[in-house]
C-alpha cells in the first residue's frame, strides 16, 4: 500500500535486535503491516552475539537465528537494514518518517554472500561485531549468521590522498596492495587513472603526501617513493607492457597533438577504448617536457622509455618531427582532435642585451644538454635568473654539466620562490648559490659575449592585485655579477599561436575549453594539459588528459557530452572519523616515522645526471605502506570488484532517503556497553589482559575469533580468570548509580562456560551482590558455586599489571580478614553495564520523547501501561527503557506488541 | 526406495562439530542409496544456509531433506518453513538431533558419538525416503478467550484481549476480584495505590461489553483443542457453564510464602509478614504497634533461596525476586511513618535490581542498617519479655555475631506458587520444580505451555512485580491476539487412518482414545471406525490396540518406522 506515493504502515519498529525482531513477528502474525528498520547491516541486535544465554545455557545464535531469518521472510514485515532514522514527524494521527538508506556498496540482490570479497580486501579494520578483538576487512559479512548474510563495504568518504590528486589516481589504494604484498595489482590499479606510473614515481609533485593524514603524526607517508617501489618492481619483472589491446577495435581516428603528459594519457585512454590514435610530436622524440624539460636525475629516460611503451604497444602511432600547424586541416582526417602541445614559449625579460652569445633560455639549454648538444660548461661561471622549478633544474644541471660555480638570481625571498622547497634545498646542498631580491637590470657583454649580469636590489613594495608585494628596485644599488652564461628561466607561455584562429584562446595564451568537459569552442577539439593551464604540474596534465579522453570517447560514441557521467568522488573523511585521529585519539597507532629516502652522496651526485634517489627496499615500502591510516576505510583498490563473482559491488551507490507513512512508532533500539576506560583504576585499554565481558562472551562463542579462550597479551589460555562485577553500575563516580540487572548473571554465566573451555582454570567473582534474581536463576548460581566457582565479596578497588601480563586485583576482604588482599590474576574480566543506545535521540521527532535520568525511554505507566511513552502511538520496547535481561525484554516487546495492537484498532475503531 | 534426499549436518558452531566428527558423518552419509546431496554447515539455521537448502532442493529436484541439527523442539518449524519456501512438503523434511543425543550426550567419546549420529541420520533418511506430502488441517478459531483469574494480570490481560476485539470470559477462585496487588497500599515505584490500580482496572472490564467477570467461580473440565476449546466452570451457584473459547490465559498469581510455626519466631504477636506489616503500616494501624524508640528487624529471604528459619521450613530454593526491593520500599515508608524508629534489615544479597538501586541507596540514606548473613547459617529470633533478641552473623563484620533487641521482627516472605492443583488436571499445563507454572522456553516462547493454546501469565509462572506481571501478561496477550486474529488454526496431520477393509468394529481404538477422537459409523455394510480429524492428536493409542491391523498413523506409519529401526540397525536406508 502506497500514500501520497510513499510506503504505508501500520507500525514502524526500529531497531531489530531482539526486542526488535519480537514485536514485529508478533504484530506481523497479529495482521498488522509492520516496518522493521535496523542501522546495522544484518538484524540480531547483540543478542546473536552472544555465547549461550543463562539460565539454560542454550546457544544464543541457535534463539536468535530463527527470529532473524523469519523477520526477514514474513509476509506482513518488511526489513530495511544498514537503514537509519533521520525524521519522524506527525501528521494525521500517525507519523511520516524518513529513513536514510545507507549504501552498502553491494548490491542486495547480486551479492550471493560468498565473502570472496573480503579475502581479498587489504584494509584491515577492528571487527566491532567482535568487540575488537579481532580485525575483519573494509568489506566484510558483518558476521557468520548474518541475516540478510550480504556484503557491506566501509566507506567514509574518499581518501584525502586521493580526493586530492587532480587525477584521482588511487593512492589509498595501491598503498593498501602494497601493505598486503599485492604489488602488480597496485601498479595495475595505477595504470586505470595514470599510464606514466614510471614518470610520476620520479617527478610528481605528490599532492597527495601534502593531504596525508600522517602529516598530523610524524609526518605524511612518502607516497611518491611508495610507487616508485611499485613501478620499478613492475618494470623489472615486465620489460615489456602485458596489456594487450581492447577487443573491439572502433573505426574513429583521434588525432593528438603533443606527446607530453597530457597528450600521453589521453591517447592511452583513447586506444584502451578502441580508437585508432595518432600522436603528432614536432620535436624529434616522443615525451615532450618529460624528456625535454626534466633532468635525468629526477627522471631516468629508461623510466621514461618504458612508460611511453604503455601507450605504444596498445597500437597508439606517435608521428615525430610532425608539427601541426591547423587544427581545421587536422579535423578533415580524423574525427576528433586533443590538442596537448604544452607551454614552450619562454618569457623574455625585455632588457638590454638578451640576445647576446652566452644568454639562453631554459627551454633551449636543458634540451641541448640532455642531448649532449650543448657545449659543456668546463668550469664557467653560470648565472641562472628565475626562482621556479625550471631555475633550479637549469641551476642543477649546469652544475652537473661541468659548471664551477652556479648562482640562481630571484627578484624575491625564497619563501616566495615558487619552487618547490626540497628542490632548492637540494640545489643548496650541491653547492648553488642563492642571490635573493636581485633582479638583471640589462647583460653586459664583451663584444657579443655575455661576460656578467648587472643586477639591481629589490625590495617589497606595494601590494599588487594578487595581494602579494610587487618588488621594487633599490635605486642606485646596481652591481655587475660576472657570468660566462646566463640562462634565463623566467616563465613559459603556451606553444598554441598557431590555432589563434581557429579556435577560442585567452590573452595569455591559454586555450579556452569548459572546465568540465575539456572541449573547445571547436566541436570534436579538445584540448588539455599545460596549454590550458599554462605551465603546471604533470599530474595535473594527465588529469586532463584522462579527462578529455572521457569525453572525447562520450562524443564519438554518443554523438554528444554529457558533464554528469564523469566520475565523481565523495568528500574526505571529517577529521574526527580517520583512526587515530579522533577527539578520543581511539585506534591511535604506534608513532613511526616516514620511512628515511636515502640519495647518492652529494659529491657524487653533481659528477652525473644519475638518479638521485635510491629506491626503498621492500621491507622498507611494506613498512611505510603500513602507516597509512586508511583515511576513508575503503582504499577503492577495486580488488573486491575484481573478485566478486556476481559483479555487485558498486562504488557509485549513494545513500538515499526514503519516507514512509506510518500510524504507529515502536523505539527498540536497544543499548549501549558503559565504556570501561572510564573506570580508568581497572587498567581497560591500558593493560591488554584487562578485558570487558562482551569480549569474554565473544571469545566463548562458536563463532569466536581465536580457535579458544585466550588472553590478548600472549595467546596463552588464561589459568586464574577474575570477573570484576559492577564495573560501571552501581557506581555514582560513572554517574549511573543503577544496576544494569544483566551482569551477575551473565558473569555466573561465562564463569561456567570458562569451567567447560578451561577445566583446569581457576575462576573468581569479585561481587558486591550477586542478583540471582529471575525463574532459575538462583539455581544457576547455586550450580556456580558448586562448580568450583570463588565468589568473593567486595567491590575491587584497582587493577595492577604484575609480571608477564598478569593483574594484580585490590580488594576489600568484606568477608573475610575485612583486610585489603592484592590477588593476582592472569585475566581479568570486567563485567560491564549497560547503558541507552542515544544513536538516533537526538532526531526530530524522538527528541521529543521523555527519558529518565540516564536518558532510557520513560515508560508513561510503568505498572498498568508498559512501552508507553509520553507521545501518543510511539511506544518503547526492550532495553530501550531500562536494562533488561532476555527473557524481561522477550516479554517486554511482546507486551508492547499488544499494546500497538490494540491502540491500531482502537485508532481503527474511532476513525470508523 | 525411489526418491532423492539431502542430508544437511549442522556444526551447530562447534556444538556439534566439537564433539561429533561431522565431516566424518557427511561421508557415511553421502554413499547411502538415495541421497543425492549430503553436506555439512556452520548454523543450518541461519538465514544463508536456509537459502543454501532451498538451492540444493530446487537444484536437485530433492523428493525430501534431513536436517542434522539440535533438538526439533528449537527448529523444526524453523525448517519446515524453508521446505515450503523451496515448494517441497514440509512433511517431506525430517529432523535428526544429533547435538542433545550425540554430541552432548557423548562429550568423552567422540568415535562413539560420531557413530551414533551417523546411524540416527540413516534412520532419518529412511524415513524421508519413505515421507509423505501432508496437508494440516485449518480449524476456524473462537474469537474469545478465558482468562483465569483476576488479579492485576488477568485483569489487564483481559482488557487489552478486549481492546483487540476478543471477547473475554474472567473467572476468578476468590470472592472478591482484585488479586494480591489490590491490597498493596503503597507500591513500588512510585508509590502508586495497588487498590486505586486495581479498582481503576475493574471499572473498565465492567465497562466493557466483551468482558464477562465470574467470581467465586472455578475450572472443571476442558474439552477441544486450540482455537476450539469447551471449557466448563463451576460459578458461584454450583451451577455450570460451558464457555466455547480459542484460547485460555492462566493468570492465577502467588500467595505469600507462610512461615512454619516457629520459623524466625513466627507465631509470635511481634513477628510478622511483609504484607501484613505493610497493611499496618499503610493502612495505618501500624501507629498503635510502634513508637518512637522503637527498633524493627528485617530478616530477609523467608521461604526463599532455600533460606531454612528452623527445621520444619520448607522454603523454595529459588529467589522470589520482588521482595528485597518492597523490603527497601518498605524501609523508606517506615522512615516516613515513624522517623523514630530503629531499623536493621538482615539480608544475604541485595537484589534491587535495575532502578530498584535507587530505594536501596535511599532506605540506607534514612539511616536503615543493613547487616548481611550467610545463607546458611541464618538469624535466630529469640522472645525476650516484651521483645525478640535477634541474633545473627554479619559477615560484613568478619562474620561477628550481632543481636538486636526488637520490638517488631518483619519476616520478608517470599512467592509461592498458589494451590492449583485442580487446574493442572483440567488444562494438564507441565508445572517446574519451584511448582510454578512452565513454559515451553523462557525466551523463545515465555507465556506458551506445551498445550497449543493454553497460556500463562503473571506471577503463575513464577515471581514477578506487578509491572513485569503486567508485562507478561499483555505478551500473553499478544500471543493469543496472533493466534486468534487470523481466525484459524491449522492443525498437525497426524491423524490415525483407518483400513475399511480391514476394520470389524470392535470399539478397541475407541476405548484407548484418551482424545474421544474415535466413533462408529456404518458404511458399505458393516460397522467401522472413523477418526475425527480435527480431534485426533496422532497419540498413536489406536494403532497397537487394533486386532486387525486396520490403523496407520499418517507420518508415523509403520512401514516408516520398521525402516528406521533396519536402519538404525546397520541396515541400508
Amino acid at each position: 500500500m502506497k500514500r501520497n506515493g510513499s510506503p504505508a504502515y501500520d507500525v514502524a519498529i526500529v531497531g531489530a535486535g531482539i526486542a526488535g525482531m519480537e514485536s514485529a513477528l508478533t504484530l506481523g502474525d497479529m495482521g498488522f503491516r509492520v516496518l522493521l528498520v535496523e542501522k546495522e547491516p544484518s538484524v540480531g541486535g547483540k543478542m546473536i552475539l552472544l555465547s549461550k544465554v543463562f539460565p539454560t545455557l542454550d546457544c544464543a545464535s541457535c534463539i536468535s537465528t530463527p527470529k532473524m531469518a523469519a523477520v526477514a521472510h514474513h509476509p506482513m514485515v518488511d526489513l530495511l537494514t544498514w537503514s537509519e532514522v533521520e525524521d519522524v514527524r506527525k501528521e494525521d494521527g500517525g507519523f511520516v518518517l524518513r529513513v536514510r538508506k545507507k549504501s552498502r556498496f553491494v548490491d542486495e540482490k547480486s551479492c550471493t554472500g560468498c565473502g570472496d570479497c573480503e579475502k581479498a580486501c587489504p584494509v584491515p579494520i577492528p571487527d566491532r561485531f567482535n568487540f575488537d578483538l579481532a580485525a575483519h576487512r573494509a568489506v566484510h559479512i558483518p558476521f557468520p549468521q548474518a541475516v540478510p548474510k550480504k556484503a557491506v563495504l566501509i566507506r567514509e568518504g574518499t581518501s584525502p590522498c586521493i580526493f586530492e590528486c587532480p587525477a584521482g589516481v588511487k593512492a589509498h589504494g595501491y598503498i593498501a596492495l602494497i601493505r598486503a604484498g599485492k604489488y602488480e595489482e597496485a601498479f595495475r590499479l595505477h595504470m586505470e587513472d595514470a599510464p606514466l606510473p614510471g614518470v610520476l614515481s620520479r617527478a610528481c609533485y605528490a599532492p597527495c603526501e601534502g593531504e596525508c593524514s600522517r602529516k598530523e603524526l610524524e609526518g605524511p607517508l612518502r607516497i611518491r617513493m611508495l610507487k616508485r617501489f611499485m613501478v620499478d618492481r613492475y618494470y623489472e619483472s615486465h620489460p615489456e607492457p602485458e596489456e594487450e589491446g581492447p577487443e573491439k577495435r572502433r573505426e574513429e581516428r583521434v588525432a593528438v597533438v603533443g606527446s607530453g603528459p597530457a597528450g600521453l594519457t589521453a591517447a592511452y585512454y583513447l586506444a584502451r577504448e578502441g580508437f585508432q590514435v595518432t600522436i603528432f610530436e614536432a620535436r624529434e622524440k616522443a615525451g615532450g617536457m618529460l624528456r625535454y624539460g626534466i633532468p635525468p636525475y629526477r627522471l631516468p629516460r629508461e623510466v621514461l622509455e618504458r612508460d611511453l611503451k604503455n601507450i605504444t604497444s596498445l597500437g597508439v602511432s606517435i608521428r615525430t618531427g610532425e608539427r601541426v600547424e591547423s587544427l581545421t586541416q587536422l579535423k578533415e582526417s580524423f574525427d576528433a582532435v586533443f590538442l596537448a602541445a604544452g607551454a614552450w614559449e619562454p618569457v623574455r625579460p625585455g632588457i638590454e642585451g638578451e640576445g647576446m652569445d652566452g644568454v639562453v633560455d631554459a627551454m633551449t639549454f636543458l634540451p641541448r644538454v640532455f642531448e649532449g648538444k650543448f657545449p659543456r660548461l668546463n668550469g664557467g661561471k653560470v648565472v641562472v635568473i628565475g626562482g621556479g622549478n625550471v631555475a633550479i633544474d637549469s641551476a642543477r644541471t649546469a652544475l652537473r654539466y661541468g659548471a664551477g660555480k652556479v648562482e640562481i638570481l630571484y627578484r624575491r625571498g625564497r619563501e616566495e620562490m615558487p619552487a618547490h622547497d626540497w628542490e632548492v634545498d637540494a640545489a643548496l646542498v650541491e653547492g648553488v648559490s642563492l642571490v635573493e631580491w636581485r633582479a638583471p637590470a640589462r647583460f653586459i657583454g664583451k663584444g657579443n659575449r655575455v661576460v656578467g649580469v648587472e643586477a639591481v636590489k629589490m625590495e617589497p613594495g606595494p601590494p599588487d592585485e594578487s595581494g602579494r608585494r610587487r618588488p621594487v628596485p633599490v635605486p642606485g644599488s646596481e652591481e655587475v655579477i660576472p657570468a660566462d652564461l646566463v640562462i634565463l628561466a623566467i616563465g613559459l607561455k603556451p606553444s598554441t599561436s598557431p590555432f589563434a584562429g581557429e579556435i577560442e584562446v585567452n590573452p595569455d595564451g591559454t586555450v579556452r575549453v569548459d572546465p568540465t568537459t575539456m572541449e573547445t569552442s571547436m566541436p570534436g577539439v579538445f584540448a588539455g594539459g599545460d596549454a590550458v593551464t599554462g605551465p603546471s604540474m604533470i599530474i595535473q596534465a594527465v588529469a586532463q588528459g584522462r579527462k578529455a579522453a572521457f569525453f572525447i570517447a562520450q562524443r564519438l560514441i554518443e554523438g554528444k557530452v554529457d558533464p554528469a557521467k564523469w566520475r565523481e568522488f565523495l568528500p574526505p573523511p571529517e577529521r574526527g572519523k580517520i583512526p587515530g585521529l579522533g577527539e578520543n585519539g581511539r585506534g591511535r597507532p604506534d608513532r613511526v616515522p616516514p620511512v628515511a629516502v636515502r640519495e647518492i652522496p652529494t659529491e657524487k651526485r653533481v659528477l652525473s645526471m644519475d638518479e638521485v634517489e635510491e629506491p626503498l627496499t621492500e621491507d622498507e615500502a611494506v613498512g611505510e605502506a603500513s602507516r597509512c591510516l586508511d583515511c576513508a576505510v575503503c582504499s577503492l583498490c577495486g580488488e573486491c570488484s575484481r573478485v566478486c563473482p556476481s559483479g555487485a559491488i558498486d562504488y557509485s551507490m549513494r545513500d538515499s532517503a526514503e519516507t514512509y507513512h506510518v500510524k504507529s512508532l515502536v523505539l527498540s533500539t536497544g543499548f549501549r556497553l558503559f565504556d570501561p576506560s572510564l573506570k580508568e583504576q581497572y587498567g581497560f585499554g591500558k593493560y591488554p589482559n584487562v578485558i570487558t565481558s562482551m569480549q569474554m562472551d565473544r571469545l566463548l562463542a562458536p563463532t569466536r575469533p581465536s580457535p579458544g579462550v585466550v588472553r590478548p597479551s600472549d595467546g596463552k589460555a588464561p589459568e586464574n580468570i577474575a570477573f570484576i562485577l559492577c564495573a560501571g553500575s552501581r557506581d555514582r563516580t560513572v554517574s549511573n548509580p543503577f544496576c544494569s540487572r544483566v551482569c551477575c548473571m551473565y558473569s555466573v554465566k561465562q564463569a561456567q562456560l570458562l569451567l567447560g573451555a578451561l577445566p583446569l582454570a581457576e575462576v573468581t567473582v569479585y561481587y558486591m551482590d550477586i542478583r540471582a534474581f529471575g525463574k532459575g536463576y538462583e539455581e544457576f548460581f547455586q550450580q556456580a558455586k558448586g562448580m568450583g566457582i570463588s565468589f568473593v565479596r567486595g567491590r575491587v578497588a584497582k587493577v595492577e599489571e604484575g609480571p608477564d601480563g598478569n593483574l594484580i586485583v585490590v580488594y576489600e576482604d568484606t568477608e573475610g580478614t575485612g583486610r585489603v588482599v592484592r590477588a593476582e590474576h592472569d585475566l581479568v574480566v570486567l563485567s560491564v553495564g549497560i547503558l541507552p543506545d542515544l544513536s538516533i535521540a537526538g532526531v526530530p521527532g524522538v527528541r521529543e520523547i521523555e527519558r529518565d535520568e540516564l536518558l532510557f525511554v520513560r515508560e508513561k505507566s510503568e505498572v498498568v501501561n508498559p512501552g508507553a511513552t509520553n507521545l501518543e502511538g510511539v511506544f518503547v520496547a526492550g532495553t530501550a527503557s531500562g536494562p533488561r535481561d532476555i527473557p524481561d525484554t522477550v516479554l517486554h516487546a511482546g507486551a508492547v506488541s499488544a499494546q500497538v495492537g490494540a491502540y491500531l484498532l482502537r485508532r481503527k475503531e474511532v476513525r470508523s | 526406495m525411489e526418491g532423492k534426499v539431502g542430508v544437511f549436518i549442522c556444526h551447530c558452531g562447534g556444538n556439534i562439530s566439537d564433539y561429533v566428527d561431522v565431516e566424518k558423518v557427511k561421508e557415511a552419509i553421502s554413499g547411502l542409496p538415495g541421497v543425492v546431496v549430503s553436506t555439512t554447515t556452520m548454523f543450518a539455521c541461519s538465514d544463508a544456509a536456509q537459502q543454501e537448502i532451498i538451492d540444493s532442493i530446487e537444484d536437485e529436484g530433492l523428493d525430501g531433506i534431513v536436517v542434522a541439527s539440535c533438538s526439533p523442539k528449537l527448529h523444526l518449524h524453523t525448517f519446515r518453513g524453508v521446505a515450503a519456501r523451496a515448494g517441497l512438503n514440509p512433511y517431506r523434511y525430517v529432523h535428526v538431533n544429533i547435538r542433545e543425543q550425540c554430541s552432548w550426550a557423548h562429550r568423552k567419546d567422540r568415535d562413539a558419538a560420531t557413530e551414533k549420529a551417523v546411524a540416527l541420520i540413516r534412520a532419518g533418511v529412511a524415513r524421508a525416503l519413505r515421507s509423505e506430502s501432508l496437508e494440516r488441517f485449518r480449524v476456524e478459531t473462537r474469537p474469545s478467550v478465558l482468562v483465569v483469574g483476576a488479579g492485576i494480570s488477568g485483569l489487564r490481560s483481559a482488557l487489552a484481549l478486549s481492546e483487540m476485539g476478543l471477547s473475554v470470559t474472567i473467572v476468578e477462585r476468590e470472592e472478591e476480584p482484585g488479586g494480591f496487588f489490590r491490597k498493596v497500599r503503597n507500591a513500588y515505584p512510585g508509590g502508586l495505590d495497588g487498590r486505586e490500580v486495581v479498582d481503576s482496572l475493574l471499572s473498565e472490564v465492567a465497562a466493557r461489553e466483551n468482558i464477562t467477570l465470574f467470581t467465586g467461580a472455578q475450572v472443571v473440565e476442558k474439552k477441544g483443542t486450540v482455537g476450539d476449546f469447551q471449557v466448563k466452570i463451576r460459578v458461584s451457584d454450583g451451577s455450570t457453564v460451558t464457555l466455547l473459547v480459542g484460547a485460555v490465559l492462566l493468570a492465577t498469581g502467588f500467595e505469600p510464602y507462610e512461615p512454619a510455626p516457629g520459623e524466625f519466631g513466627f507465631g509470635h504477636p511481634r513477628v510478622v509478614r511483609l504484607p501484613e506489616f505493610l497493611e499496618l503500616l499503610d493502612g495505618g494501624r501500624g501507629m498503635s504497634l510502634l513508637k518512637d524508640g522503637d527498633t524493627v528487624a528485617f530478616i530477609y529471604c523467608v521461604g526463599s533461596r532455600g533460606t531454612k528459619g528452623c527445621e520444619e521450613a520448607r522454603p523454595g530454593d529459588y529467589c522470589s525476586r520482588y521482595c528485597c526491593g518492597a523490603a527497601v520500599h518498605t524501609a523508606c515508608r517506615l522512615a516516613e511513618v515513624f522517623p523514630g524508629v530503629s531499623q536493621y534489615h538482615l539480608f544475604r544479597d541485595m537484589r534491587t535490581y535495575g532502578k530498584l538501586e535507587a530505594l536501596y541507596e535511599e532506605a540506607s540514606r534514612e539511616g536503615a542498617v543493613f547487616l548481611r548473613f550467610p545463607g546458611d547459617s541464618p538469624p535466630a529470633v529469640v522472645p525476650d519479655g516484651e521483645r525478640l533478641l535477634v541474633r545473627s552473623k554479619d559477615t560484613l563484620l568478619g562474620g561477628e555475631e550481632v543481636e538486636i533487641a526488637a520490638d517488631l521482627v518483619v519476616l520478608v516472605t517470599g512467592m509461592v506458587p498458589r494451590e492449583n492443583s485442580g487446574l493442572v488436571e483440567v488444562f494438564k499445563v507441565p508445572v517446574g520444580r519451584d511448582g510454578f507454572f512452565n513454559e515451553v522456553h523462557p525466551k523463545l516462547r515465555p507465556v506458551e505451555t506445551v498445550i497449543d493454546g493454553v497460556f500463562i501469565v503473571g506471577a503463575g509462572q513464577g515471581p514477578k512485580t506487578a509491572q513485569e506481571a503486567v508485562a507478561s501478561a499483555l505478551a500473553g496477550s499478544a500471543k493469543c491476539a496472533s493466534l486468534l486474529l487470523k481466525g484459524y488454526v491449522e492443525l498437525e496431520p497426524f491423524v490415525a487412518e483407518v483400513d475399511r477393509d480391514l476394520c470389524e468394529w470392535c470399539g478397541e481404538c475407541e476405548k484407548v482414545c484418551p482424545y474421544g477422537a474415535i466413533r462408529q459409523v456404518h458404511c458399505e455394510g458393516k460397522e467401522v471406525a472413523e477418526i475425527v480429524p480435527a480431534l485426533c492428536k496422532g497419540g498413536g493409542s489406536c494403532v497397537p490396540a487394533c486386532p486387525k491391523g486396520a490403523i496407520d498413523l499418517a507420518g508415523f506409519r509403520d512401514s516408516q518406522i520398521r525402516a528406521m529401526i533396519d536402519a538404525l540397525a546397520g541396515g541400508g536406508a
